[in-house]
């Protein structure tokens, strides 16, 4: 099995941590990980903007660079819902259908591929869990609380099992954080009132460290907690599960 | 800055209002969680609920005929209007043939649409809206801010001042059951007195010609037996086929809207009182049209509950008006730039694309979806701007190539990391407004993993 | 009468051009039962919405309730008074009704609410008008959901029917609750164990 690593551009860019926790944890368990450098992004910005037609090209080529690969991983809820979902504007061929079908974010791909949930992982802090929608919503990581079925997380799944965690219950679970994208540049007052209100949410509760399957709602949230100089610490998904004796 | 954003940040000047504003409307999403919770096959009857209007869309045409028959045999006269003007026009001429002078009006989003109101005024016809929360924001002369609770963004106080002003209430008594009961006994008269009421259709029953209209307050019951002339208006998509079809709707409506197992009255008009008159209008105003996108056909399932808006954590925390469209929230997004793509271009981006609005439509209408898909479609139809146009260009060509994306990167990073900060964070930078910029890392993933794997070891070449 | 044929054709045909692929109208639906007592699940419901709710085991009881705690009301349940009731009162003295009392056809246990039409009562705005609305309402009488409900109609509405759940009430104010909004401030139905039908 050949893991092809996807990080997207804002990791690649700001967050190199990310991705080496990424790359690492991948390893260890026991994976045969590649990565492409010629890689991009996923062309998520662009088709989010209502420029579909200008991401075509960028499509095109992450097809072609990680269509050699039997997996597709990526530390973004965001960017692998992007390639599965909004793909489906270049035509279906085979490479694209393999694509599609085979990219996956870390905790999914841990969960229902490698088929585990207990990596051994270190972590007595006070968790608040961040539930970025496209992973969500999208990729169906967890239940919404809004839908009436019943309760599942992959998230939670791979967390509880860290020693000394505590996962905190949030206000209110799975309210968006306001990055949206482009949304955060273009209505930045609701951007910021929305990030404002999670992090009291997660003050409130008692949050040390918040963490999500996207660095980007991270960035979003930690640069208003710089701003406030908010004492907590953002770490994404993977740097947690990451923090292991595997 | 759009237009939506722009109103937006005027509404959330106010801190106290717009927090109460969410908070409130977040506690009607949690009681519509708890309603849904309470029935057991909550997920399948929206699912069924989706398919019967989806089936009904697609016989719409056999559909209205059928209903228009039936309508007839029980005694009531159909009308048709192509467009608002018509529907207006129609409402006239009704009152004018029978001399009438009096008319009160229950919730209906449609003659909203249609500026019903404003077009019988002109023509010396005084018309007073029913509904509570519509009486409201008739005697502020405000358009509605949500569709089911149309005052919600007014706080009790203002209203205790405007029933001085207007019904000579006592001043200064904001208690909500001594303001209520002004308005009850103020319209009570009015309802009397009444020659002419008209309504909105929640339902129209091709089956046997049923008109049903739900409320909680009784007053589109308290017009329509009292006075004369019952007049209801109706959009082309809100025919359903059966009346079995009634049990999942009227299950979904209330719960979804408001949290309750169902409205207070849930009423079923098939033929006019002895000597008097049922008028059905059905009206068109875009809808055949949107019938025929099929990106977008889905929106004309929606039942107008409203759930997608308190849900909306943007809605929430921008108010009704900030989408300046008849509908807002979520499913206003999606059917405004359908009536006029121009004024409305700035709806579809005055989301974060959560995707909780389509979780929670009774329909199941994929409105995350519709307003990413118009996105696209708006932009191509040139609501970008030169500039806008512009910077999607350059960043389509730069995604496409990784030398250019790398070097890219490499620029913003130095500029992040070495330009003094008064030039960074600088009006241009919308994001530092709030917000600090990432701290900028030594080197990228990519320039760390080039560093530390030979080249052609690990990148892929197998 | 209005000459609106033109817009019915050019409405019609609009709707006939988009050529939507046929989607199946799904079977009806069957909807799984909540579990318990349906007259206890009526009642709770009922209190739910701001209804009123009291168990009488007889006629005797029943007529002995209503001489008690509803007297002076316009008794409408099927008798002389229905029957000679002006069929289009003056709305003046119907707005000077204060508790009127009717039967309804029956209950609906997931939301508290009850059907009447027509043949319940001799005008309209009666159920509406009043301060006071009691119903009277058989305890065999009460189906699951709305479902079951609407079977039980079966299309044969007269020409107006209603299902009321609790008093008339709004929220608009500041969305604090007020009952006796334009429609009736008052709900109570009287559930008889015992059949009520002569």
């Amino acid at each position: 099995m050949q893991i092809g690593l996807f990080i997207p551009c804002y990791i690649d860019q700001f967050y190199p941590k990310v991705g080496i926790a990424t790359m690492e944890l991948l390893e260890k368990l026991g994976l045969d990980v590649y990565y492409p450098s010629e890689q991009t992004c996923c062309g998520q910005p662009l088709a989010n903007s209502g420029a579909e037609d200008e991401a075509i090209k960028t499509y095109n080529n992450f097809v072609r660079i990680f269509s050699k690969f039997d997996y597709i991983v990526s530390p973004s809820g965001s960017c692998v819902y992007h390639v599965r979902e909004n793909y489906n504007i270049l035509p279906q061929t085979d490479e694209v259908r393999k694509v599609r079908q085979n990219t996956f974010e870390l905790c999914e791909f841990i969960v229902d591929i490698l088929k585990t949930d207990d990596l051994k992982i270190d972590f007595p802090h006070k968790v608040g869990v961040h539930q970025s929608c496209h992973g969500l919503r999208g990729l169906k990581l967890a239940t919404p609380s809004e839908l009436i079925v019943e309760h599942y997380s992959k998230v939670h799944r791979l967390l509880k099992k860290a020693k000394g965690i505590e996962i905190i219950n949030l206000d209110r679970e799975d309210e968006c954080c306001g990055f949206g994208g482009t949304f955060s540049i273009f209505q930045p007052d609701i951007s910021v009132k929305m990030g404002k209100d999670r992090l009291d949410d997660h003050r409130r509760n008692g949050a040390e460290v918040i963490t999500a399957t996207d660095m980007s709602c991270l960035m979003h949230l930690e640069g208003i907690a710089r701003r406030q100089n908010r004492e907590v610490r953002f770490l994404h998904i993977a740097e947690i599960l990451n923090s292991n004796r595997l | 800055m759009t237009n939506h954003a722009h109103r937006a940040a005027r509404f959330l000047k106010n801190e106290e209002r717009a927090a109460w504003h969410d908070k409130t409307l977040w506690m009607v999403r949690k009681k519509r969680d708890l309603m849904a919770l309470d029935v057991p096959d909550w997920e399948e009857l929206r699912e069924q609920a989706s398919q019967i209007k989806r089936h009904s869309l697609s016989k719409l045409d056999d559909y209205l005929v059928q209903f228009e028959e039936h309508a007839i045999n029980n005694g009531a006269q159909v009308h048709w209007a192509s467009t608002a003007g018509k529907l207006n026009e129609i409402v006239y001429q009704i009152i004018k043939e029978n001399n009438a002078s009096r008319i009160v009006k229950s919730k209906s989003m449609l003659t909203e649409e249609c500026g019903l109101n404003p077009f019988l005024e002109k023509r010396g016809i005084e018309i007073i809206d029913t509904d509570l929360g519509e009486r409201i924001i008739q005697l502020k002369r405000e358009p509605p801010s949500h569709i089911v609770m149309p005052a919600i963004h007014i706080k009790k106080e203002e209203i205790s001042e405007l029933f001085h002003r207007e019904l000579n209430s006592e001043e200064g008594n904001t208690d909500p059951t001594y303001l209520a009961a002004t308005a009850r006994l103020h319209l009570r008269q009015k309802f009397i007195e009444a020659e002419v009421a008209i309504t909105g259709v929640n339902f129209a029953v091709a089956e046997n010609g049923a008109v049903v209209v739900c409320t909680n307050e009784g007053n589109a019951d308290m017009g329509v037996h009292a006075a004369p002339i019952q007049i209801h208006c109706m959009g082309i998509e809100k025919v359903i086929p059966r009346l079995s079809d009634l049990a999942v709707f009227t299950r979904l409506l209330a719960r979804s809207a408001t949290g309750q197992p169902i409205t207070t009255y849930t009423s079923h008009y098939l033929n006019p009182k002895p000597g008097g008159q049922m008028h059905i209008i059905i009206v068109d105003n875009g809808r055949s049209e949107l019938i025929g996108k099929e990106d977008y056909r889905d929106s004309l399932k929606c039942i107008r509950c409203g759930a997608c808006m308190n849900t909306c954590p943007v809605y929430r925390r921008s108010g009704g008006h900030s989408y300046h469209y008849v509908i807002p929230g979520p499913i206003g997004s999606i059917l405004a730039p359908h009536s006029n793509s121009k004024e409305y271009e700035d709806l579809p981006f005055a989301s974060s694309l959560c995707g909780s609005c389509s979780d929670v439509c009774p329909v199941k209408i994929d409105i995350h979806g519709q307003l990413y898909r118009w996105r696209q479609d708006l932009s191509q139809q040139g609501a970008r701007s030169p500039i806008k146009k512009g910077i999607m260009k350059v960043s389509g060509k730069i995604l496409a190539s990784d030398k250019m994306y790398d070097w890219s990167g490499k620029v913003a990073r130095w500029c992040i990391k070495y330009l003094p900060r008064v030039l960074i964070y600088n009006r241009l930078n919308t994001w530092g407004r709030e917000r600090e910029l990432p701290e900028v890392p030594r080197e990228s993933f990519k320039e760390w993993y080039n560093k530390n794997f030979r080249e052609g070891d690990k990148n892929g070449q197998k | 009468m209005r000459e609106t044929k033109m817009d019915r054709n050019k409405i019609l045909l609009n709707i006939q051009r988009s050529r939507i692929k046929p989607v199946n109208l799904p079977e009806p639906f069957c909807s799984a039962e909540k579990e318990g007592d349906k007259t206890i699940l009526f009642k709770e419901m009922l209190m739910q919405t701001g209804g009123d709710c009291i168990e009488v085991n007889s006629t005797e009881e029943l007529n002995s309730l209503l001489d008690n705690n509803f007297r002076g009301a316009t008794d409408l349940r099927r008798n002389e008074l229905f029957k000679n009731f002006l069929s289009y009162s003056n709305k003046d003295s119907l707005e000077r009704l204060k508790t009127v009392i009717l039967e309804g056809q029956f209950g609906v246990a997931e939301n508290g609410s009850i059907w009447i039409d027509d043949s319940n009562f001799p005008n309209r705005l009666i159920s509406f008008i009043c301060e006071e609305l009691v119903v009277c309402l058989d305890s065999k009488q009460i189906v699951s959901n709305m479902h079951e409900a609407y079977l039980r109609i079966d299309n044969a509405i007269s020409g107006f029917g209603v299902f009321i759940s609790g008093p008339s009430k709004t929220s608009d104010i500041e969305q604090h609750l007020v009952y006796g909004a334009h429609g009736a401030k008052k709900l109570v139905v009287i559930i008889s164990h015992q059949s009520i039908l002569e």
